[in-house]
């Protein structure tokens, strides 16, 4: 029972770690369209996100082809894809500061439209 | 005290003495001190240097990114739009109060008045343009 004590603050303490360290670097999950998805070219396709800025970070773009099509400035939630041509496309979600540069925070899913 | 919300923040503070300046300075120049020629001067080199520190801040932002990030902010189609009309506006208002200075002088008031609206034009299309880099970005 002592031995288990001991290894309560450390259970803790790892647990704990892996969120404190998220919640300071900031991240990003994209939960659909799930990477290397196939999605059709007249459907009305969206992205559906949900971000942590951390610290630096302001507001987000949402990317496809490394070309900007849209602010997100919600935490949580989907955004229009608009037109995707048929063939590989990347999307990705970027966060950015308040002067608009992304910080390194980001996730990028491939999806192919037929 | 974060070394990069500082520097953007002390960049900020540069940029909006310059917006000041260059609105404030076109405002007075022609209403309030229409009939005082060498009031109006010292407004010329206010608005000059008001441009000249928003050039210099506006260009600083960029560099402080790419000091931190390796990268410069990433703006498109609007934003993008308003940059070059602001730069463009900077560009103009830098010349537009240099010639002012130099050749005022020997102008009609009208001359000069007609100087300080496309000065106070560009220093509110520049100001316009400022809210659409910075919602639209």
């Amino acid at each position: 029972m002592k031995n288990r004590l001991h290894f309560a603050p450390l259970l803790a303490l790892a647990l704990a770690f892996p969120l404190t360290t998220l919640a300071q670097e900031g991240s990003v999950s994209i939960s659909a369209p799930a990477d290397g998805a196939k999605l059709q070219a007249a459907a009305d396709n969206r992205v559906t996100y949900e971000i942590m800025p951390g610290p630096k970070g302001d507001h987000s773009h949402l990317y496809i082809d490394g070309k900007e099509i849209a602010v997100l400035r919600e935490l949580k939630g989907s955004a229009s894809l608009k037109t995707l041509a048929a063939g590989p496309h990347e999307i990705c979600v970027k966060v950015v500061n308040k002067n608009h540069t992304p910080i390194g925070v980001e996730k990028c899913v491939k999806v192919m439209v037929e | 005290m974060d070394p990069q919300n500082l520097a953007y923040a002390l960049l900020q503070l540069v940029h909006n003495f310059g917006a000041v300046a260059v609105v404030g300075g076109a405002v007075a120049a022609r209403w309030l001190v229409r009939d005082a020629p060498a009031t109006q001067r010292c407004l010329a080199w206010l608005v000059l240097g008001g441009w000249l520190a928003q050039s210099a801040s506006g260009a600083s932002f960029g560099a402080v990114s790419y000091h931190f990030y390796g990268q410069f902010p990433d703006i498109h189609a609007i934003a993008r739009s308003a940059l070059f009309i602001k730069l463009a506006c900077a560009a103009g208002g830098a010349l537009l109060a240099a010639i002012y200075l130099r050749r005022a002088a020997g102008w009609l008031p009208a001359r000069r008045g007609m100087v300080w609206n496309m000065l106070l034009l560009l220093g509110v299309t520049a100001l316009a343009s400022a809210a659409f880099l910075r919602w639209f970005a």
